[in-house]
């Protein structure tokens, strides 16, 4: 597996200034996120959120637990309907526009890693070759006569992500794709995250872990209260907050007493 | 928020199609004619779904013991005396087993894919709420239909060598035994337990949770097996069924409409005489209703 292997945060463009970026726009975002809003019951997790998601990077989604990370993921994938605002899909038009990773990926037990993954490519018009060179891009070749009940909590990860992938969708959205992994391993999901990035498709992740966010993430968005409290490359965000990194934005992004739990609709 | 890293490239605003300076470069391209329709689709879900019922254990033994049993009903019953006989022996306990092996095979198998977080996975392919359930359907009836109809043709196998008297081959009057018979009868209770297990699908589509499930699995089989029956008693003794409308309204519970079918059109054409046991019409009508309706729920359920 080739990948970016460097512990260097990737460099925003070089002269890229917002506003030389807004000229960028002229191409829109392959997703849209539009004034969304959603709540559950009357608990409202997302307000008024806008974010946009362009092709070719890595967007990574951070903030404090509750504040809707997953359901922004799940309700860009389409799986969530929101209660307010649209998700507008500029992509081209294929059999799978979105590959989603839930956030704790499992497969029906009693099938190999191929079987599992020849079905889902079978769905898109995969021939069991195609799914075998993807388990292998992930690092998995080797275990796709393995059966998923029998792979660890990693392998299981990357088999996810292999799954996601399938059909070639524009858009693919991994909801924590690192969490409860090894460092090491953690470190390779997101080197595949970057590989599948550079072949043009937009990735989208949430994550706890800045210091890898920082190194693969294109684009971070620091959700907070419902919204996108800030958002940038990661260098950019922390030039603009006058601090060295990441997890320094997050604190600075995120207000508020970070030793209690921050519970939204609530007064906790 | 814009892509601000170096090898940031936009994708064209067509909507439909890739622009030309979208970054394909490493993408696979897409056969679109490799891309199964709809039926195609819901072949690759019936074929999942009958390899899952294949590999579960629980299944398999399932259907020997099914086996098991009625073979052994049969030979310690009637199979001396023919395959009428042996119907009205089994017609019994098959109202019980039925039920029971049909949730059995269904009650989980959406709802494990939900727990799983397949369904959602699933709803990123282009596999829509009615084939995913009409797939799932179709794949685990293959299995129930193994399991009852292997298990009953066993027991007419058993009838058929054990029979004291040859058989008529074909029932041509009232009062005659026939294989024909047994085969009807074995038609009309494999389409029972199609019935149920659409029932059973519909309840695992609507449940949260595997115990969710299996409580609503049992809720329903005391409702087939007794509450709609003593419903319909209950409205005969209260008057809000008439007497003249029994026969038609027996057709709303499952379990009631196959027990009519098989002495309509199995027993009393073998006796030749008896009351008349129910509409045979309103009986299939209200079979596919509850099949229908069911699998209607069920991908409502998924869909939501």
């Amino acid at each position: 597996m080739k990948g970016n292997t460097s512990d260097t945060p990737r460099q925003p463009a070089p002269n890229a200034s917002d506003g030389e970026r807004r000229t960028d726009r002229a191409r829109p975002p392959i997703l849209e996120a539009e004034s969304l809003s959603f709540a559950y019951g009357d608990v409202e997790i997302l307000s008024n959120l806008s974010l946009s998601v362009d092709a070719a990077t890595v967007t990574a989604l951070i903030g404090p637990n509750g504040t809707g990370k997953t359901t922004l993921l799940r309700t860009l994938a389409g799986l969530e309907e929101p209660t307010a605002g649209a998700v507008h899909y500029h992509g081209p038009d294929v059999p799978r526009e979105i590959g989603y990773l839930p956030q704790q990926p499992a497969f029906r037990p009693g099938f190999t890693v191929a079987e599992t993954l020849s079905f889902y490519g079978s769905l898109v018009g995969e021939s069991r070759a195609d799914v075998l060179a993807r388990l292998d891009r992930v690092g998995l070749g080797d275990a796709a006569d393995r059966r998923v009940e029998a792979l660890s909590g990693g392998m299981t990860r990357l088999a996810g992500i292999a799954q996601a992938t399938i059909g070639d969708p524009p858009v693919v959205v991994l909801d924590e794709p690192g969490s409860g992994l090894d460092p090491g391993m953690s470190r390779r999901i997101y080197d595949v995250a970057r590989e599948i990035a550079a072949d043009g498709t937009a990735v989208l992740v949430t994550s706890h872990d800045m210091e890898l966010v920082e190194r693969s993430a294109d684009v971070v968005a620091v959700l907070a209260d419902g919204g996108v409290a800030a958002s940038g490359h990661p260098t950019t965000l922390a030039d603009r907050f006058d601090v060295d990194s990441l997890l320094d934005v997050y604190e600075a992004a995120v207000s508020g007493d970070h030793s209690r739990v921050r519970v939204r609709g609530e007064t906790a | 928020m814009t892509a601000e890293g170096a090898d940031a490239k936009g994708v064209g605003d067509t909507g439909t199609t890739p622009s030309t300076d979208q970054p394909t470069a490493n993408r696979a391209t897409a056969d679109e004619s490799r891309v199964p329709g709809s039926l195609g689709r819901i072949g690759r879900v019936v074929g999942r779904e009958v390899r899952t019922v294949a590999r579960t254990r629980t299944y398999v033994v399932l259907a020997v013991a099914l086996a098991a049993v009625l073979l052994g009903l049969t030979l310690t019953g009637s199979a001396t005396a023919g395959y009428v006989p042996t119907v009205a022996d089994l017609l019994t306990p098959l109202e019980a087993l039925v039920p029971v092996v049909a949730v059995a095979f269904g009650y989980r198998a959406i709802v494990s894919d939900a727990e799983r977080g397949e369904l959602d996975v699933l709803e990123t392919y282009p596999v829509t709420a009615w084939e995913h359930v009409l797939g799932v359907y179709a794949g685990r009836a293959v299995g129930l239909l193994v399991a009852v109809g292997g298990s009953l043709t066993l027991a007419g196998a058993a009838v058929a060598v054990s029979q004291e008297e040859p058989a008529a081959i074909y029932a041509t009057q009232r009062g005659v035994d026939s294989p024909i018979l047994f085969a009807r009868f074995v038609v009309l209770t494999a389409a029972f337990a199609l019935v149920v297990l659409a029932v059973a699908i519909a309840l695992s589509a609507l449940a949260n949770g595997a115990r969710s499930a299996l409580a609503l699995a049992i809720v329903a089989l005391i409702g087939l097996l007794v509450g709609l029956d003593l419903a319909l008693v209950l409205g005969l003794v209260e008057g809000v069924i008439p007497d003249a409308a029994l026969v038609d309204t027996l057709a709303v519970s499952p379990l009631s409409a196959y027990r009519g079918l098989v002495f309509e059109t199995v027993i009393t054409t073998a006796a030749g005489t008896g009351p008349q046991a129910a509409s045979p019409l309103a009986s299939l009508v209200g079979l596919v209703a509850w099949l229908v309706g069911s699998l209607a729920i069920a991908s409502w359920s998924v869909g939501r």
